[in-house]
């Protein structure tokens, strides 16, 4: 037997370090965690896999104290617990690494333990920090520069310090959101070392992640979650396929295509080559190329952070790129935003308030905004009228309810449905060629939802072309004519215009 | 027990709500003001008349209300245009005082002949704007913190003033430092009214102005969305960072112009007394008009009437002038204390829910 599998069998029987029972979290409307069971053994690692949204993150917001349940019972080491906030998590020994690290720039690693410490209950004098900093160094062998500030450090350093944190204020039980994803692949064979490592000295590890390779390589268990329920509970890594795997993160039913008029697939409309984004020195879309034909929907799946925002804002010229894109015959490779919108292109974005809506402005002024940019509404002055005229248009057409007084009210106070119809409303007009789409639903009731669809369909029947970017498997499946996958800002592409379920699961957790 | 208190933000704030949030702020703020004047020795039967009559019911008292408005007007609209678009210019004084130079150079070398006057306004605004071209550029091209920039630029400019004052503008036939007095031909038309002068006339049609150039053109569209949210005026096509200077460069002039009409129509000379505090002055009035241009006039009728009132409270009551500052900043934290109030549903909850 190897160490690993040693440890493996030790964990098999161990005590329960967490027993989460029934618990369950609504925000407003929608439940985001539906009755979700979880246990985590002492001297585990537990691999919790699911697509974005699935509830893994407001799950572990409940473990660490940040959200409250709305149901449903914890348990920590066998006794009911009642975690209330983030100071009782430390008091319990749970700590967590997020994927966006929690640590204050300018001061060393040491600067930023002491202070976590300093806000923890007991022993926050520097010298006890100090020695239990040194404890935990000589146990775990962790190598890391702590007197230099964080700011000067790698990723991966900076990840370090944050366990070295967590474990330091006591941790038992470690929650890694995601660690490797921010890592190398060197850097992140250190990281599942010490993780099996720490399991080995008793620890209970909580491994968030995306990728299956890592779950069958440091993982003793893995539970998935899906759409806010945990389908599968607590398996043994030695009995599950990666195809069993992929199925029960993304699921399995046959979605059925939304009914479109017969598919009439026009000229090449978007044609992108070997297009390039590189942020800060790392690549982050890399040779990218497709096109959307006219009538056509393209639908691009992947998990979320692979490079789809910076892909769709790279055509839409917000952001520097390499390659080339020609729209409707016109290259528009060096071409403005406005250049590329006089051509047609059309701009949905995933964060919508915060990419494309003015929110202190009126739903008039939003609903306004592009024809004012092109000058529709007047050249120099423009006229409240003529904006609350344009606006009462749109508002009819698109039926965005909430718009009282005209649309004079501010935009921040309409709904999350109805500030999408007002970007579709807005961005769908008759000049639209091609729009790009970014996760459209996210966030949205099951009519608003239906609602975008068919707008985006209505838009290729009159000729336009849609590139659907979503990280909602079932929405690329009920409407794409053709789909691609990003994974680490490449295309994964099969031979099959329309790939199958299993395909694209596999293609997006980059294994295939 | 910080973690018991959530804060929500109302989805109601309506127009009523907010108006009625202004009214009661202002009550609460003068009612906290008039206990601060009480305590800094002013007696209580005197402060009608100390603090509405003598500042805007005597012929007298209005005429130096409306005189110290007019450049605060100008100061106001400088940081209103900056603050709309998230520009923290906090180098008013600066930008104002390279005006009144700018001003002063043209009226002392008898520059421009017959439009000497208009070229004297022209070049206020032209110092403003170079004043505030510097932060304004290194921001938008390399991301420089506008606030360090403007404020250490205001002390350049201070410190150029007085090497002016004692060196090659100042007055030799005395020794303070101050320049000569302007010609006729420098000096704004005065109305026959206190000290009131044509400036008056100049801040009111630039109010006028830019309050279309904000709410009725197709730039103050473009200015108001990249304000709010210059992502998505740029995912539109607006020219957000051209629209931005712009605006910016605006701003400076409307500074440059309060340093010109000070020295061209209320001082007649250039002094170091100049442009004093009409940083914060500006920011407040502009904070407190919501950095609508058509409420500016109104806020600065009224702080520059506390300012007029403060001057005789000091000689009469021996109260301190910086009182005046003690009450803009209480009328101003009234005000902010009580729009997050209205904005935000504050809930405490109890130790029994989790």
């Amino acid at each position: 037997m190897t160490d690993v599998e040693t440890a493996r069998a030790a964990s098999a029987d161990a005590a329960l370090a967490l027993d989460v029972r029934g618990v369950s979290k609504r925000f407003g409307e929608a439940t985001v965690l539906n009755s979700v069971d979880f246990d985590l053994r002492k001297g585990e690692v537990h691999a919790l896999l699911g697509e974005n949204g699935a509830g893994k993150s407001t799950l572990m917001n409940i473990l660490t104290g940040i959200y409250a349940a709305d149901e449903g019972q914890v348990a920590v080491y066998e006794a009911p617990a009642r975690i209330r906030s983030p100071s009782d998590a430390v008091a319990l020994g749970i700590g967590m690494v997020h994927q966006h690290f929690k640590l204050v720039m300018p001061f060393t690693g040491r600067e930023n333990i002491r202070l976590a410490a300093g806000t923890a209950r007991a022993g926050s004098d520097w010298a006890t920090v100090d020695a239990r900093i040194a404890d935990v160094l000589r146990l775990t062998g962790l190598e890391v520069d702590l007197d230099v500030s964080v700011s000067a450090l790698s990723v991966a350093e900076r990840q370090r310090i944050e366990i070295l944190k967590a474990l330091t204020l006591g941790a038992e039980i470690l929650i890694l959101d995601e660690p490797t994803a921010v890592l190398t692949d060197q850097e992140a064979e250190r990281l599942l070392g010490l993780m099996r490592d720490l399991a080995g000295a008793g620890h209970a590890i909580v491994f968030i992640t995306h990728k299956l390779r890592e779950v069958m390589a440091a993982g003793d268990r893995v539970s998935t979650l899906r759409q806010g329920r945990m389908v599968m509970r607590g398996r043994a890594v030695t009995e599950v396929t990666s195809q069993a795997l992929s199925v029960a993160m993304i699921g399995e039913q046959e979605t059925t295509p939304i009914a479109r008029g017969a598919s009439t697939l026009g000229a090449p409309l978007l044609q992108v080559q070997d297009l390039s984004v590189r942020k800060e020195g790392v690549g982050v879309v890399d040779g990218v190329t497709l096109t959307v034909h006219s009538g056509e929907i393209v639908g691009l799946a992947g998990v979320g952070g692979n490079g789809q925002r910076e892909l769709a804002e790279a055509v839409l010229g917000l952001i520097p790129s390499t390659g080339s894109i020609v729209l409707h015959g016109s290259a528009l490779t060096d071409g403005t935003v406005s250049d590329r919108r006089a051509q047609g292109m059309r701009y949905v974005p995933a964060d919508r308030t915060g990419h494309a809506l003015s929110p202190n402005s009126s739903l008039a002024e939003n609903l306004a905004a592009a024809a004012v940019r092109t000058g529709q509404l007047g050249h120099m002055l423009i006229s409240i009228h003529a904006i609350l005229g344009f606006a009462r248009r749109l508002i009819d057409a698109f039926g965005i309810a909430g718009a009282t007084a005209g649309g004079r009210r501010p935009v921040r106070l309409l709904s999350g449905g109805n500030a999408q119809k007002s970007v579709l409303a807005r961005e769908l007009d008759d000049a639209a060629r091609l729009i790009i789409a970014h996760s459209p639903t996210r966030g949205l009731d099951v009519a608003a939802c239906r609602f975008v669809h068919d707008r985006l369909i209505e838009a290729t029947a009159r000729g336009a072309g849609v590139l659907l970017i979503s990280e909602d498997l079932e929405e690329i499946l009920a409407l794409s004519d053709h789909i691609h996958v990003i994974s680490r800002g490449r295309l994964a592409t099969t031979e099959n215009a329309k790939p199958g379920r299993e395909d694209i699961g596999a293609l997006m957790l980059g294994h295939a | 027990m910080l973690e018991r208190i959530t804060l929500e933000r109302r989805a109601d704030a309506s127009a009523l709500r907010s108006a009625a949030t202004y009214g009661v702020a202002l009550v609460v703020a003068v009612a906290l003001s008039l206990g601060v004047i009480i305590w800094a020795g002013v007696p209580t039967g005197a402060l009608f008349e100390e603090l509405i009559v003598q500042v805007f019911l005597t012929p007298a008292g209005l005429a130096r209300t409306l005189t110290q408005a007019t450049p605060m007007m100008f100061a106001a609209l400088a940081a209103a245009l900056c603050l709309r678009l998230k520009f923290w210019n906090i180098g008013i004084e600066g930008q104002l005082l390279m005006g009144a130079i700018l001003a002063t150079t043209v009226a002392l070398y008898d520059i421009g002949g017959p439009i000497r006057l208009p070229l004297m306004l022209a070049a206020s605004a032209l110092g403003g704007t170079l004043w505030i071209a510097v932060p304004a550029l290194l921001r938008l091209r390399f991301g420089v913190s506008e606030v360090i920039v403007t404020l250490l630029l205001s002390n350049v400019a201070f410190l150029f003033l007085q090497h002016l004052l004692f060196g090659p503008f100042g007055d030799t036939s005395h020794n303070f430092p101050t320049s000569p007095v302007f010609d006729e031909m420098e000096k704004l038309f005065r109305f026959g009214f206190g000290d009131t002068h044509a400036g008056l006339i100049l801040a009111l049609s630039a109010v006028l102005a830019i309050a279309v150039l904000v709410h009725r053109t197709r730039f103050g569209f473009a200015a108001r969305f990249a304000g709010d949210n210059p992502r998505a005026a740029d995912a539109l096509g607006f020219e957000t960072r051209r629209v931005m200077l712009i605006s910016i460069l605006l701003g400076g002039a409307m500074a440059g112009l309060a340093g010109g009409v000070i020295v061209s129509g209320t001082e007649h000379r250039l002094t170091q007394a100049v442009g004093l505090n009409m940083t914060f002055n500006g920011i407040v009035i502009a904070a407190l008009a919501g950095n609508l241009p058509l409420m500016i006039p109104v806020v600065s009728f009224f702080i520059a009437g506390l300012s007029v009132a403060s001057a005789s409270l000091k000689v009469f009551y021996g109260v301190s002038e910086g009182i005046v500052l003690i009450i803009q900043g209480i009328i101003l934290l009234t005000l902010v204390t009580f729009q997050f109030a209205a904005t935000y549903r504050v809930t405490i909850r109890g130790p029994e829910a989790a």
